[in-house]
Parts: C-alpha cells; sequence; structure tokens
C-alpha cells in the first residue's frame, strides 16, 4: 500500500507526459485514490502502531530506512487531499486561467516527492527528496511565465544553496558516524564539534528552504509570483518538507544539551517571523504578497513552538507544533485559492481590487474570512485548538509570562492583517466591477478547506491524542 | 416529551436562527417574500422551543448537550435559569427587532446579506447564553463577534468602515484576552460546567495569585463587549450601523454578552465565596460604577441622539456589573432583571430614534423640537422608555433600580447608594430635555428630511408595530413584577437557585 | 575522522577550498550564471569530500566505501539536472530582462 502511494503519482506523471490530453483526469485519479490509501494507512497505523522498513530488504547500513508513524500519515493524508482540491480547482479554471500543460504531471511529483520525504528515515534519501521537491516547487512557479522567471530562478538558487549546506552536513556525518538512517545515528550520537557543526550546517540549509526567519526573503516573491493553485500547494504543503526533517534533526538526532542550546534560538527566531512577517503583512499593497507574508508569519508559529518543544520536551507542546503545521496548511490553501480566485475575476493584483468583493464575490470572501479565522485562532478553528495547545503546555511547565504574551501579541497582528482584506471587502462606496461573471465552484473549492479547518477542532481531542503519544 | 427531545433542545434552539440565516445567504435579493417568511418562521420556531425549555426549567429540568472538543473541555450546552433569562430576552428582543428591519430597511441593497448575519447574530447570542462552559462561552463569544463585524459596516461608508475597524480592534483584543484568562484558568481548574456557586474554591488557597490574574484577564475581555470604562471606545462609533443593528447590539447582542459573561463569571465560575475569597468584588464594583457616572456625564454632552444613547447604554449596562458586583442576594436580582429591562427599554429608544431618523429625517436633538406632535405614538414610546430609564415608577426601569438600592442598603453600600441617586438626577438630566422638546417647544421651520411612508399613520407600520410592543412590554413588567411570569419572579428564582447552593 | 594519508589530506583540503570558493561566489555574486556556477563549485567541492571519506583507510586490497560512491553518482545526477533546470530558467530570463541593453562587465 504504502509502495502504491509513491509508485501511483509517479506514473501517471508519466503517462500524463506521453497523453497531455488525459493528464488532469490522471491527476485527479492518482490524487483521489491516493487520498483514499493514504486514509486507510492512517488507520491501520493508529490500530497497529507504526511501521518501520529497509528499502529491498537490504541489511542495515546500506539500505533505505522507512518509517510510517502516525505523523507521517497524517501529513501523507494532508498532501493528498490537498492535491486533490488544488487538482479539481485547477482543473475548474483551466480555460480561464490558460494553466500550462506542465502543472500536471509536476503536482503529481510534488505529491510524490513529498510523501516519500515524510516516509524517509534516512538523511541521504531525505536530501534526494529535498531536492527533488526543491526542482518541482520552481518548476511550478515558473509556470506563470516570465513574470514569474525571476523569483523561480532566485528561489532555486537560494534553494539548491540550502540543500547543499544540507548535503555537506550528512556528508560530515557520514565521515563521523559511517550511518545515513536517523535511528542508527541517534543510538551513535555524540556531542563532538564535528556532530555540532554538522547539524548547525544542515539546519541552516532547511532553515533557507523551509522561509524560517531571517532566511525568508525569497518566499514572498516567489509565492505571489505563481499561478493560484501552485501558491496555494507551495505555502499549504512544501514549506513544511523541509521543516519535517528539521523537526526530525532536532528531537531525534540532536542531544538534551545540544537541543537546549539551540531552544532559544529558534523560539527567538519564530518569534520574529511572527513579529517581522506580520508587520509586513500590514503593510504591503498586494493581496498575494500579504498571504505570502502570513505564510512567513504563521511559519514562526511553528518555530516557535519547536523551540519551546526542544526547550521543554512538553508533548503538548509537540501536539501544538503538528497542529499548527496541519491548521496553517488548510488554511493557507483557501486564502490562496480564494484570493487568487478574486484576482482572476476582478482583474488586477493590488489588495484595492478586493473594493467590494464581500458583494460581488461573498462565497470567495467568506472563504478568505472563515480561513482567516483559522490563521487567527479564533475557535473553534484548528489555528485555536493549536495555540490552546501551546498555551496549555507553556502553563504546564510553568512558563506565565512571556512567552504567552508573545502569542496574544502574534494573534493580534495576524487579526490585523486578515482584516485589514476583509474590511476592504465590505467597502461598498467604489466596489470594484468583476471582468466577467464570476465563477461558482472554484469559489466553493476555495470554501472547502476553510470549512475543513474549523471541522478540524471538533476532531481536536483525537488529533492531539495521537501526535502526543507520537512525542513520547 | 422524550428525553430525545430534551438533549437536543438547546440544539434547536440554537439552529432555529442559524439554518434560517444560512438559507437567506442563499437567496436572492427578489426573494423577498421567502426571505420575510423564513425569518418569521425562524423566530416563531424559536419562540415555542423556548416556551417549551422555559416550562421545564420553571419545573427545575437542566438541559445538557455536550460534543467533545478539547481535552478537558467539551463544547457543552446548557439551559439553566440564568441562561433562559438571557434566551428569552433574546428571542423575544429578536422577533421584535426583524419586523422592525424589515420595514427600515425595506428597498435598500443586500438585504439578504443583512439578514443572514442578523440571524448568525442571534445564533450566537442564543448559544451564548446557552454555552455551558467557558471553552464554549469563548466559542460563541467570538462568533458574534465575526458576526455582528458585517452588519456594523453594512453600509459600506467610510465611516462605517473606520467604525468597523475600530470594533475588531477592540472586540478581538478583547477576545484574546478573553482566551488568554480562559486558558489560564484551565490550566488551573480545568473547564467544567458552570455551577451556582463556582469550582474555583478549591484551589483558591493554592493558586490564588494565577486566579486573580486569570479573573482580571476575563474581565478585560468581557468588559469590551460589556462597554466597562477605558474599553468602551467602539461603543459610540459603531453607531453609524443602520437603526436596528444599534438596536440589537445594544440591547440583546454585543452589550449583553458581555454583562451575561461577567455574571457567568462571577457567580458560576467563581461563585460568590471565591469572589470574597479573592477580594474581586470591590475593584470591579468600583470600576462598574466609575463606568455609570462617565457614561451619563458624557451622554449629557452628546447633541447626536443615536450618540447620546450610546453613552446612556454604556452607564446603564454598568448597572448590571454593579448589582452583580455587590454580591448580595437583593442587588442580585436587581442586577439581573435590569439585563431584561434595560434590554426592552434600549431597544424601544433606538427603535424611536431610528423612526425619527427615517420618518423625518433627524438626527440631532435640537432638530427634534415639536416631534411629539407629527409623530404621537413614537414620542410617547420614547418619553415612556426615558422615564423608564431614569426609574419613574411605574415602568419596568424602576422595578430594577428599587431592588439595586434596596441592595446597596442590604450590603450596607452608602457609596453605591450614591451613585444610583447621582447618576439617576444625571439621566433625568439628559432624558428629560428631549422630551421636553419633543411635546412642549414648538416645530423649527421644515423636517430636515420628511417621508410618507403610509396614508393613515405617521410612519410605516412595521417600523410602529415592534416600538410599540416593546413600550407596552416596559409598562406590562413594572405592573406585573410580582406575578410568576414577569422577569422580576425569574430573577429571583435565578438568585435563590444561585445563592442556595449548599 | 580517523588518520588519513598525506594524498588523501591534500584531496581534504582541495575539497574545502572548493567549497569555501563556491560559497564565496554565491554570496558574492549578483549575477545569476556566476551563482549557478559558484553552486556547482561547491557540489564540487562536497563531492570531492566524499570520494576522500570514500577512500579513508583503503589500504589497496579492500574496496573503497561503495555506499559513497553511489551517493557521489546520485549527487552528480541530482546536481547535474538541477544546473540544466537553472540554466533553462536563466535563458527564458535573459530576453524578457530589462538588463538587456546594460553595458557587458568587464572580465575582472
Amino acid at each position: 500500500m504504502i509502495i502504491m502511494l509513491l509508485v501511483l503519482p509517479l506514473l501517471s506523471a508519466l503517462l500524463m507526459l506521453l497523453w497531455p490530453r488525459v493528464a488532469p483526469l490522471l491527476a485527479l485519479f492518482s490524487a483521489s485514490s491516493s487520498s483514499l490509501l493514504a486514509l486507510q494507512l492512517l488507520v491501520q497505523v493508529t490500530e497497529h502502531g507504526s511501521r518501520s522498513w529497509l528499502l529491498a530488504g537490504w541489511p542495515s547500513g546500506l539500505a533505505i530506512a522507512w518509517q510510517a508513524d502516525t505523523l507521517s500519515c497524517l501529513l501523507i493524508l494532508l498532501t493528498t487531499v490537498l492535491q486533490l482540491l488544488v487538482g479539481f480547482y485547477a482543473f475548474a479554471t483551466r480555460n480561464r486561467d490558460k494553466l500550462s500543460q506542465g502543472f500536471w504531471p509536476l503536482s503529481s511529483l510534488l505529491q510524490v516527492s513529498l510523501t516519500a520525504l515524510w516516509l524517509s528515515r534516512d538523511l541521504f534519501n531525505l536530501y534526494v527528496c529535498l531536492e527533488l521537491l526543491g526542482l518541482v516547487a520552481v518548476a511550478l512557479v515558473s509556470l506563470s511565465g516570465r513574470s514569474a522567471m525571476k523569483p523561480a530562478l532566485n528561489y532555486l538558487l537560494l534553494s539548491l544553496f540550502g540543500s547543499l549546506c544540507y548535503l555537506l552536513g550528512v556528508v560530515l556525518l557520514y565521515g563521523r558516524y559511517g550511518l545515513l538512517d536517523i535511528a542508527g545515528l541517534a543510538s551513535q550520537w555524540q556531542a563532538d564539534w564535528l556532530s555540532n557543526s554538522a547539524l548547525l550546517l544542515m539546519s541552516l540549509g532547511l532553515m533557507l528552504k523551509a522561509a524560517l526567519w531571517p532566511l525568508h526573503a525569497w518566499l514572498p516573491a516567489a509565492h505571489a509570483a505563481a499561478p493560484a493553485p501552485v501558491s496555494a500547494l507551495l505555502s499549504a504543503l512544501v514549506v513544511k518538507g523541509p521543516l519535517f526533517i528539521l523537526s526530525l534533526l532536532w528531537l531525534q538526532l540532536a542531544s538534551v544539551q545540544q537541543a537546549q542550546a539551540i531552544a532559544p534560538l529558534f523560539a527567538a527566531a519564530g518569534l520574529a517571523a511572527l513579529l517581522f512577517g506580520g508587520w509586513s503583512a500590514l503593510r504591503t499593497p498586494f493581496a498575494k504578497n500579504l498571504v505570502a507574508y502570513s505564510t512567513v508569519a504563521q511559519l514562526g508559529y511553528v518555530t516557535l513552538a519547536l523551540g519551546l518543544m526542544l526547550k521543554f520536551d512538553q508533548p503538548l507542546i509537540f501536539a501544538a507544533l503538528w497542529l499548527f503545521v496541519l491548521a496553517h496548511a488548510l488554511a493557507k490553501a483557501a486564502c490562496f485559492l480564494a484570493v487568487g480566485e478574486m484576482s482572476a475575476t476582478l482583474g488586477g493584483k493590488r489588495l484595492t481590487t478586493l473594493k467590494g468583493a464581500s458583494q460581488t464575490m461573498p462565497l470567495a470572501m467568506f472563504a478568505f474570512a472563515v480561513a482567516g479565522g483559522s490563521l487567527i485562532g479564533l475557535p473553534p478553528s484548528g489555528g485555536f485548538v493549536a495555540k490552546w495547545a501551546l498555551l496549555q503546555g507553556l502553563w504546564l511547565q510553568g512558563e506565565l509570562l512571556f512567552w504567552p504574551l508573545a502569542l496574544v501579541l502574534a494573534t493580534l497582528l495576524s487579526a490585523a492583517y486578515v482584516f485589514r482584506v476583509v474590511v476592504v471587502a465590505f467597502d461598498r462606496a467604489d466596489p470594484v466591477s468583476p471582468d466577467f461573471s464570476p465563477q461558482l465552484i472554484p469559489q466553493w473549492l476555495a470554501l472547502l478547506p476553510a470549512l475543513a479547518v474549523w471541522a478540524m477542532a471538533l476532531f481536536s481531542e483525537t488529533l492531539m491524542q495521537l501526535l502526543r503519544l507520537e512525542a513520547l | 416529551m422524550s428525553a430525545f427531545w430534551l438533549t437536543y433542545l438547546p440544539v434547536a434552539i440554537i439552529l432555529s436562527s442559524l439554518l434560517p440565516g444560512l438559507i437567506i445567504f442563499t437567496l436572492k435579493e427578489q426573494q423577498v417574500k421567502l426571505r420575510i417568511s423564513l425569518n418569521l418562521l425562524g423566530v416563531t420556531v424559536k419562540l415555542v422551543l423556548v416556551l417549551i425549555m422555559w416550562q421545564a426549567v420553571k419545573a427545575g429540568d437542566i438541559f445538557y448537550f455536550s460534543l467533545p472538543f478539547l481535552p478537558g473541555a467539551d463544547l457543552v450546552l446548557q439551559g439553566d435559569a440564568l441562561s433562559l433569562l438571557f434566551v428569552v430576552l433574546s428571542s423575544v428582543l429578536w422577533l421584535a427587532t426583524t419586523v422592525y428591519a424589515i420595514g427600515y430597511l425595506e428597498n435598500s441593497p443586500l438585504r439578504s446579506r443583512f439578514f443572514g448575519y442578523f440571524s448568525l447574530c442571534v445564533s450566537a447570542t442564543v448559544g451564548l447564553a446557552l454555552s455551558g462552559n467557558l471553552v464554549s462561552f469563548l466559542l460563541f463569544y467570538e462568533l458574534l463577534t465575526l458576526a455582528t463585524f458585517p452588519l456594523v459596516v453594512h453600509r459600506g461608508t467610510p465611516q462605517s468602515l473606520a467604525a468597523g475597524r475600530r470594533y475588531l480592534a477592540y472586540t478581538l483584543s478583547g477576545g484574546v484576552l478573553l482566551l488568554t484568562g480562559i486558558a489560564l484558568l484551565h490550566s488551573v481548574v480545568q473547564s467544567p460546567q458552570f455551577i451556582p456557586g463556582g469550582y474555583v474554591s478549591a484551589a483558591v488557597s493554592e493558586h490564588a495569585g494565577l486566579l486573580t490574574l486569570a479573573f482580571a484577564l476575563m474581565i478585560g475581555g468581557l468588559g469590551v463587549k460589556a462597554a466597562l470604562l477605558p474599553l468602551h471606545g467602539w461603543l459610540p462609533q459603531a453607531m453609524v450601523a443602520p437603526a436596528p443593528v444599534s438596536a440589537l447590539l445594544h440591547a440583546v447582542a454585543v452589550v449583553k454578552a458581555g454583562a451575561f459573561g461577567i455574571i457567568r463569571l462571577v457567580y458560576d465560575v467563581f461563585g460568590v465565596d471565591g469572589m470574597q475569597q479573592l477580594q474581586l468584588a470591590q475593584p470591579l464594583m468600583l470600576l462598574a460604577a466609575a463606568t455609570i457616572l462617565f457614561g451619563s456625564w458624557r451622554a449629557l454632552a452628546q447633541q447626536d441622539i443615536k450618540r447620546r444613547l450610546a453613552y446612556s447604554t454604556i452607564s446603564q449596562v454598568s448597572y448590571i456589573t454593579v448589582g452583580v458586583a455587590m454580591l448580595g442576594p437583593l442587588a442580585a436580582v436587581g442586577g439581573l432583571v435590569h439585563l431584561v429591562h434595560q434590554g426592552v427599554m434600549k431597544i424601544t429608544l433606538f427603535f424611536c430614534a431610528g423612526n425619527y431618523a427615517e420618518t423625518l429625517g433627524v438626527h440631532k436633538i435640537r432638530e427634534l423640537n415639536g416631534a411629539g406632535r407629527r409623530m404621537p405614538l413614537t414620542s410617547a414610546a420614547f418619553t415612556l422608555a426615558a422615564l423608564g430609564m431614569i426609574g419613574i415608577p411605574p415602568t419596568a426601569g424602576f422595578i430594577s433600580k428599587w431592588y439595586l438600592g434596596l441592595g446597596a442598603v442590604a450590603t450596607d453600600n452608602s457609596l453605591m447608594l450614591m451613585v444610583f441617586v447621582l447618576s439617576g438626577l444625571l439621566n433625568a438630566g439628559y432624558f428629560l430635555p428631549i422630551v421636553y422638546r419633543l411635546w412642549f417647544l414648538p416645530q423649527r421651520g421644515s423636517w430636515p428630511k420628511e417621508q410618507r411612508l403610509s396614508a393613515t399613520l405617521e410612519t410605516h407600520w412595521m417600523l410602529l408595530l415592534p416600538m410599540l410592543f416593546t413600550a407596552v412590554l416596559i409598562i406590562l413588567m413594572g405592573l406585573f413584577a410580582s406575578t410568576g411570569v414577569s422577569p422580576l419572579s425569574w430573577a429571583q428564582l435565578i438568585v435563590e437557585r444561585e445563592f442556595s447552593y449548599d | 575522522m580517523t588518520e588519513l594519508s598525506g594524498s588523501l589530506l591534500l584531496f581534504l583540503i582541495t575539497a574545502a577550498s572548493l567549497v569555501a570558493a563556491g560559497v564565496y561566489g554565491f554570496i558574492i555574486g549578483p549575477e545569476p550564471l556566476r551563482r549557478i556556477l559558484a553552486l556547482n563549485i561547491i557540489s564540487a567541492g562536497i563531492f570531492m569530500l566524499m570520494v576522500v571519506l570514500a577512500y579513508r583507510g583503503y589500504d589497496g586490497e579492500a574496496t573503497a566505501d561503495p555506499v559513497l560512491q553511489a551517493l557521489v553518482l546520485t549527487g552528480l545526477v541530482v546536481a547535474v539536472s538541477a544546473t540544466a533546470f537553472g540554466l533553462t530558467l536563466l535563458a527564458r530570463l535573459k530576453p524578457s530582462s530589462s538588463e538587456i541593453s546594460a553595458p557587458e562587465e568587464p572580465e575582472q
């Protein structure tokens, strides 16, 4: 079944190159069947515990290690479902937006590389997945045409640089231990200077790729330049890949001292990302850039949670970390689809083109507002559950003032930028009239993940339970 | 009636306004009849359901419905005496306001959206009233903020957008404070159901500091909506909204949500004992007293009718808080019953203000001269409600102030007594001149923008009827205060249950 | 990192200097082509490092570490395709770029 999760999209990507005419159907088919498979896998793993195996039955050390635990399965499910949704959106708007044919095979490849990444527990294999992910992402950005070339090239260069930093770290570790799989490394881990520098190098590269503050500068341009479905995929999923590896490295490999030493740095970077990203989102005149800066800010929550997790080693904070990731992925997909839909229909990239959008395109605007509610953390959304878990985790550790206060401040900033859009949309004085009559289906598709992130709150107890167990 | 029905009754009460609201969103602008019938159907169903619940709660039942949500904090709906007080108030006034809004917004654009959010707003209010623990309360509290925002900015003019921004800035900050407070309290004692006598007393000795901090945070959050002193700034600005919205905001939904939250917090979370042990009541009471005086004082200076009413609301809502914070049973009766009485009186005043604006184009107080001749019914209702606000018998306002006064005497609180007297004088000072202008001064020139909305009546019947209905209620609640169906007797029932929990 | 023979040490130093030179070039150069080349130099350095590590402790009889050689091959494939992709993007960027009329920079 797990093999199918990898082979199916890969095969369909190849078939799409052969028969471009049926590409959309193939993509939708592969995404929907992988969603079902992913769901089945998740159920299996929650019932029977996580499964790990070595590729092709080679002995440990030579073979590539894989592991399917609850977290990986959740992330795979998220990936496939979002692929399916974005696929539908791209399908519904394919004639209007003149989306390049290249989108379909590339998005399937994106799914392959992400799925492989969530499952790998081998440093070099992770590198390959990461590199593939980066290349596919850049290719997807470049689909927008000439205007996107410059951000795409910049993205590519930084992404390659990041992967090389990571690779150098992997090589140093291999030179030191002669091992690549994470479990094996963790059992022999020693906090000497070589391991330290390797870990730092890898983190640097991953932070660059995940656009964590202060290495985020490439993200807004790249995400804003891409076509709407691509931005949704990039913000929702792609940046989470390196983040996943980062958390693997620090939570499973690093020794307690190392984790303690780096924790304040991560937490501070997260806080800075929240403040800086929120502030930039408040300032930018372009709608898509606003959403992209919001990604920078929201990644700050994740970084912050990672830092706090390293510091306190509290399962609730770990749960909060991944709840943030899940909630952000759904909410951000909805935001980008909604904003993309409104920009396309109202014909403009500036925030001011959304004037009166609550009248002209109520559904899309509603989707944005609902998703924004989760970004802010209003109850009962996924964002709220994550924030709640983080707060409870902090208080369990007796951390009363500083970090909760920081969270409050960040919440207010995110509320400010979300409602900056909403207020513009309610401006009735001089509404921008649509270039053509708004389409309903894409708007509903944008609303769907937004509703899903609110529905996430209903499963919060189960989710929290699963994720907490994962941390132990 | 089967147990199944009883469990789902609270849910049904919320859905009875939520579903029509959601359907209304999908309607086209021209489907006026369908929209109106949906609205009225929702109102009727809700009233019937509330009546059923009222009967059962009176007999001593408590409704209870829960869904798993967060670890240690389910989503709980609970129908007890206190929640029913607020539910009845909002359902009845929803009926009045719906009729009024249909008349007020006749032929204006975007009505589907308006009525959709209107129903959402009421659903959130009712949900808030029925919520059975702090986490559920928080949920509906935030939903209320979101549902009201589109109503505040409904006109879409630069002023209303500015007011909307301000409203959001205040209420969302308040929401964050409330969230922090609730989360903090949850980390200490979890979030069990609301229960008379509260549930924190076990932790008082150990975590006094944390509890005080949580209380302060939550009061800060609730105080934004209840317009307590430093946090009232959004309310006068939000007056740019259409009259039915202001009416709903002031009388039922937003402001009352804050006040209701304070009642719950004091009685059912911290409990009278907890409040006394932590010595939290005194500061809260002083803050509310300061708000009473401040609001009345500022109201004196306002020249715009709606703005004067807004400052009056700031002042009057704090009576509820004061009544609750005095921690005596009589004062509590006064505070609780004022929740209802103030709602009915204030909604009447806003209906009247809307009628003047809609029929005569009058917005300023000095333009009201002689309006009593042109619009006798409206002016009579206004006079009645104004007298009620001052506290003159036999109106409803007299009853609540009487009990508040008694409560102050019973708890030996001469300071509050002075505050009540002073504020009563100020109330008279800002209401009586209006009444005087209405009836005794001659009309100055022509009305700013007069419309003939009806051939025989002074204005459209849909604008008159709800206003007369609430005006008659003011008298009835005053005259029949001692009977078993009055808000007063219900408030006494609540207090009996709240103060005899041992 | 155990004992390295003299020639391996030389290779190691070369690899390190390649990486350093590449990083320097990447950070300094604003010109995309130059940065692509810089990335290639870095990866060359890393691959060389891998080869050095593979021959660590090699005494002429046993084979060098096969895992590392496999990794170098994989890495090369990835690096070449990434470079090709970058160059394609660059080629598409050039005609549209507004700096097309800017004078060529002198070679030094």
